[in-house]
């Protein structure tokens, strides 16, 4: 497991990042979620060590991490680049060299990568033929290469199309289940949503809310939407609960006080026919809105 | 997607790089992109065609056998059967026939057409060698000399003595308290040679050198480098690519030009030329390195490609500084400059060629610097390791020093 305790880096007078903690999980996918300049950048710089820490510590298996540890850590850095006049295959035998592989090995193991994004024609091509979706997955293969104990990529799936993005799910799933722990960033909320099993939101350099999926959508407040055959608009006038919304036969209400949606129910099955009658799960994205504000 | 992966734990060994020497990848993959990059491999042989052809052209025009012709009448036969006969003796690339002719009009009309390239004839108190619209230098030369011998042996005889006798104690050589005269010829035209190389190897492979450290940068690829190996071993392993590929391409011109040279008719230098080359190559390696450090944190030092060119200019301006110094430096700067790194570079194994420099002072200076090059490789792993994950535009060296990690 990876612990991110209380990272804190300033530029200038700026505090991008301010006193951050989080886990990363072995064996799950946990999203970063955070809008542009939020710090998601500058946290995983800070774990990887490519960036000086002004306050704070990074923590991998229960102790302060090495430089040792994060040589074997895999990390795909924020703006894309391999070498753009070098053959693709030839530049991931090279990085996952320079990570320690033996070079048949780091061979065979590219050609399987490049094969299962659908890349395998292009291993003798010079990267920057590739068009820029092809060459992200190059970039996301170099990560994963050498087997890493763990996983940090800073916006994976940003240009990439759906094809991809279900390629490229699959596989970090996959290496997260060898027990390996992953984070990666993204602004693509749905995405998140559908791919991870935690999350942490990021906002101005704090963390703002971080948890589980279904428990972070649990802190939201809980909707209930009932449909009828006849108009809705009495609604109004049951205590205990907030009218969002009523459109002739349905509406949608916040309960205020637990019980209160027993007695919606109650009530509407005592005037007609109830067609629907259901919780409203809140969307990832309300949820950050809200945290974000 | 049924490939089953095993735990990462067992592909990777506990000791990744940090044992396995990885500045040896970093310095083969600077080697190999060089080899494989079409301008270099073009512009390398283009250099090498350009030298083998002027060493052809040098061996053929020395080479190079002339044969006139020249008209003389009856009357000044004797004279012209004399040139002839030790033409070739004076000038061995000058060989001459004679065309006998009947009178003064044939011989004009033999010149004017182009069948003799000049006529020789006597006129009042000396003799006159006519062409047609030039006049020919080696001809000329080569007359003056059998017309001169063969008066004053004349005027000799007709004085009961002898042309040696005459010419006793005229003659004047040259010797020089410091070296000796070959020696220092020959070494003003080897040293030329070698400062000349040591700027054009120092500012295309720092040039080159900054760059590939500045692409790594720009494409953050070196995010990834710098979190897979030490940045130590990166700038070694970088610095190590390039000198090999320069001393490489510097060995393989002067081995050309060696070659070249012993076609010619210098072919003598050649041997006397082989003994200092090794020092020139000793002081070449030491300046090589020092100077390549210096041109990674130029390249560090920028964010952007376009930026090299600004931080480089102290550099650019320290080896063409170097290579004027070791044109025009002389006395006592020379003798100073030549323990001076990166002066001593060139100018010490100068100095040693000319004679003028005892062994020790090449020693010494080659120690200087050397530990020149240690304390700038230092300095500069600092300069490179703190500049090189700076993303936000041009670094000074100051800035670079005093950046966090």
């Amino acid at each position: 497991m990876l612990e991110i305790k209380g990272l804190t880096r300033r530029f200038g007078d700026t505090t991008a990042v301010d006193g951050v903690s989080f886990d990363v999980r072995d064996g799950i996918l946990t999203g970063f979620v955070g809008g542009n300049g939020a710090g998601k950048t500058t946290t995983m710089r800070m774990v990887m060590g490519v960036l000086g820490i002004d306050g704070g510590e990074v923590r991998w298996r229960g102790r302060p991490v090495t430089a040792q540890d994060q040589r074997r850590f895999g990390y795909m850095p924020e703006e894309r680049g391999l070498y753009p006049k070098q053959r693709v295959l030839d530049q991931l035998v090279y990085l996952a060299q320079l990570k320690g592989m033996e070079a048949a090995v780091a061979r065979g193991a590219a050609q399987e990568h490049l094969e299962r994004f659908g890349l395998d024609g292009r291993a003798g091509d010079r990267l920057q033929e590739l068009s820029l979706g092809n060459q992200q997955k190059v970039q996301v293969v170099a990560a994963l290469l050498h087997r890493p104990t763990a996983l940090i990529l800073d916006e994976p799936f940003s240009g990439l199309d759906p094809t991809a993005v279900d390629s490229m799910a699959d596989m970090l799933r996959e290496h997260a289940s060898t027990g390996v722990p992953v984070l990666f960033s993204s602004h693509q909320l749905d995405l998140v949503e559908r791919l991870c099993d935690r999350l942490v939101i990021l906002s101005r350099g704090r963390v703002v809310a971080s948890g589980g999926a279904d428990e972070l959508r649990s802190r939201g407040p809980v909707r209930y939407r009932l449909s009828l055959d006849r108009d809705a608009g009495w609604v109004r006038e049951v205590r205990g609960i907030h009218v969002v919304d009523v459109d002739g036969r349905t509406a949608l209400v916040e309960v205020l006080e637990e019980g209160a949606e027993q007695a919606v129910l109650r009530e509407a099955a005592g005037r007609g026919a109830v067609h629907e009658f259901a919780p409203v799960r809140p969307a990832l994205a309300d949820i950050y809105r809200e945290v974000a504000a | 997607m049924t490939t089953t992966l095993t735990p990462p734990q067992t592909s990777v060994t506990d000791e990744p790089v940090a044992g396995r020497a990885a500045w040896t990848l970093v310095a083969r993959r600077e080697v190999v992109v060089k080899l494989t990059d079409r301008a270099f491999v073009i512009g390398t042989v283009v250099t090498l065609v350009l030298i083998a052809a002027f060493m052809g052209w040098q061996a053929w025009s020395a080479e190079r056998t002339s044969t006139y012709t020249v008209a003389a009448t009856s009357a000044d036969r004797a004279m012209a059967d004399r040139l002839a006969s030790s033409a070739t003796g004076i000038d061995d690339k000058v060989e001459v026939g004679v065309d006998p002719v009947a009178d003064d009009a044939a011989a004009r009309a033999l010149v004017t057409s182009g069948d003799a390239d000049a006529w020789l004839h006597r006129v009042d108190g000396g003799w006159v060698l006519t062409s047609d619209t030039e006049s020919q230098d080696d001809l000329t030369r080569v007359t003056q000399e059998v017309v001169r011998q063969a008066t004053l042996e004349q005027q000799a005889g007709e004085l009961g003595t002898s042309v040696e006798r005459l010419e006793a104690g005229s003659r004047v050589t040259t010797s020089l308290l410091t070296g000796d005269a070959e020696k220092a010829g020959l070494a003003q035209g080897v040293a030329f040679a070698f400062a000349f190389l040591f700027y054009i190897a120092t500012l295309t492979f720092g040039i080159t050198l900054a760059n590939s450290v500045v692409e790594e940068k720009q494409s953050r690829i070196v995010e990834i480098i710098a979190t897979s190996i030490p940045v130590r071993q990166l700038l070694i392993g970088k610095i190590v690519g390039n000198s090999v590929l320069a001393i490489a391409q510097m060995v393989l011109y002067a081995g050309v030009g060696l070659v070249g040279l012993s076609l010619t008719p210098y072919a003598s230098l050649v041997t006397a030329v082989s003994g200092p080359v090794v020092w020139f190559l000793v002081f070449f390696v030491a300046g090589f390195v020092a100077l390549a450090a210096l041109w990674a944190v130029a390249g560090a030092l920028a964010s952007r490609t376009e930026e090299v060119q600004s931080t480089a200019t102290p550099l650019t301006m320290l080896v063409m500084a170097v290579f004027f110094g070791s044109l025009f430096l002389d006395g006592t700067a020379k003798v100073v400059a030549s323990y001076v790194p990166p002066f001593s570079a060139v100018l010490m194994p100068t100095r040693v060629l000319e004679g003028t420099a005892q062994w020790w002072e090449a020693v010494v200076a080659l120690a200087v610097l050397v530990a020149a090059a240690v304390l700038v490789l230092r300095v500069a792993e600092r300069l490179y390791r703190r500049a090189l994950l700076q993303t936000s535009g041009k670094l000074s060296m100051k800035q670079a020093w005093v950046a966090p990690e």
